[in-house]
């Protein structure tokens, strides 16, 4: 059982990362790369059953028991098995045919409940951003108020009323943007990928081992 | 002024609603000019030939939450495609994109008389995120053997000679999160060479100016404004610009708020001390 359960995802992941960094640099391997990508998809369509199956049964679990909020699993429940009845009834077609996609309650479903639910939860951060920054966007100390200066000016900056007040607006904004901001994203990328790639290399040598549940080296 | 600090959220949420709600029932015009990174995604497909069978193959990676900023930018470039008589590969990368990107290219194709296969194709959804641009990078008839509506690519004449993206004129992800802009760089235009532009919410713009100095991509519309600025430079002022207004005055009602709430404290502070 060790075996099953240590060293063969060991064994695994190594192949698995060790073949993934050379694919990409051995331009011969471009078939195999083809083909490891063709089955990283199969993988991740099979992930997404899982995620479904995953999600189905904790909002079953929460409607057994009742819990507090219990309606908001039954509305889950009820939206997919619509979605799923209407999509495999394909407006008369049936699930072999291809999907209509502008008829049929899947349509109306989609275009009716779930783009304006999207939109209308989207659209709600408008007032939240105006509350928050109400509440705590003070100029407390220099760097909160060059912070506060940059925010105003790309505000106004990046809406056709900044061009409207002053035109050194939107070349201010710009200059924020592909400067002091550029500089700044330049650098945390740069570490984040750093960080990914250790990381990535601990994975494929068995020293993290926090995917098995263990505790790294 | 401490009450003035702690005032009920609700009389903020009604003055940002008041900002937003009014630019829309009084028109007025505010002057829109284009940036330099919308003005070359502009220009590089001013500069495609549509007699040579250029294409661009546009991939819709936004959903119904984001509809609202990211749907403009998405008809105007179309739009513009279109009435060079550009071709058009579109595709999406995730599941809910499916039916905003095809009543997209439906819609558009229509205002122009263009006609599906001929001048447009789209290959709808495969789960994958980055793998998929990867598989579509090698081999794109064999990642989407068909269309979404079940043809063979090689039966379409827009997806007749298409071997890889390396075959695509311009590439543009249309993009508000994960699978996006960063991977469409990361495992396609970074591997494959294409031209490569991008559109995304404003507030994703700020994480993607590194690419644009790097040339990894040579446009970059953000946000309903980028959307603005697109339907200026075609002409056609439609929805992003109409947005502009209520967009403007919303900024505006946020900022009046930030400063008078420093005011307020600054204000308190002196007097407390």
């Amino acid at each position: 059982m060790p075996f099953l359960q240590r060293t063969l995802p060991l064994i695994i992941a190594f192949v698995a990362g060790a073949l993934g960094i050379i694919t990409f640099y051995v331009p011969d391997m471009e078939a195999f790369e083809t083909e490891s990508a063709t089955w990283y998809r199969v993988i991740f369509a099979f992930s997404m059953v899982l995620g479904i199956h995953s999600l189905l049964n904790m909002h079953w679990a929460r409607i057994r028991r009742q819990e507090a909020g219990w309606g908001f699993s039954a509305v889950t429940w009820i939206g997919f098995g619509l979605m799923l009845l209407f999509a495999l009834y394909n407006n008369g077609s049936g699930p072999f045919a291809p999907l209509d996609l502008k008829r049929g309650g899947m349509v109306w479903m989609y275009d009716h409940i779930q783009v304006p639910a999207g939109s209308t939860m989207f659209s709600l951060l408008a007032f939240f951003i105006a509350s928050a920054a109400y509440r705590t966007f003070r100029a407390r100390t220099v760097e909160a108020a060059i912070l506060l200066v940059a925010a105003v000016i790309v505000m106004l900056g990046r809406v056709p009323i900044g061009a409207f007040i002053s035109e050194a607006l939107p070349t201010m904004s710009q200059w924020l943007m592909t400067t002091p901001n550029m500089a700044a994203r330049r650098g945390i990328l740069i570490g984040v990928s750093l960080g990914a790639v250790a990381t990535a290399l601990r994975i494929i040598f068995g020293i993290e081992r926090s995917y098995l549940g263990e505790e790294s080296d | 002024m401490d009450r003035l600090l702690n005032i009920d959220r609700r009389y903020i949420f009604i003055a940002v609603f008041v900002g937003v709600v009014l630019p829309l029932l009084i028109g007025f015009d505010l002057p829109i000019k284009p940036t330099k990174n919308v003005r070359a995604m502009y220009d590089t497909i001013e500069g495609l030939n549509p007699d040579d069978g250029d294409t661009v193959f546009i991939s819709f990676d936004f959903g119904p939450s984001t509809i609202t900023e990211m749907e403009p930018m998405a008809r105007a470039l179309l739009r513009h495609c279109f009435r060079r008589g550009i071709r058009v590969i579109g595709v999406t990368l995730i599941a809910e994109g499916v039916g905003i990107a095809q009543n997209l290219l439906d819609d558009t194709a229509a205002e122009f008389g263009s006609q599906y296969g001929r001048d447009y194709v789209f290959l709808g959804f495969k789960a994958g995120n980055e793998v998929l641009i990867l598989n579509m990078g090698q081999d794109l008839p064999g990642t989407f053997p068909t269309d979404i509506k079940g043809n063979a690519l090689e039966s379409l004449a827009v997806t007749r000679d298409i071997k890889s993206l390396r075959d695509m004129d311009y590439v543009i992800d249309i993009a508000s999160g994960y699978p996006g802009v960063d991977e469409w760089i990361q495992f396609g235009q970074e591997r494959y060479r294409f031209p490569f532009a991008a559109g995304c919410t404003a507030v994703m713009a700020p994480d993607f100016f590194p690419f644009l100095q790097a040339e990894q991509m040579n446009g970059l519309m953000a946000g309903l404004g980028g959307g603005a600025e697109y339907e200026t430079l075609i002409g056609r002022p439609d929805k992003a610009v109409a947005g502009m207004r209520p967009q403007s005055v919303g900024h505006l009602v946020i900022i009046m708020f930030i400063l008078f709430g420093n005011v307020a404290y600054f204000a308190g502070k002196k007097n407390r001390s």
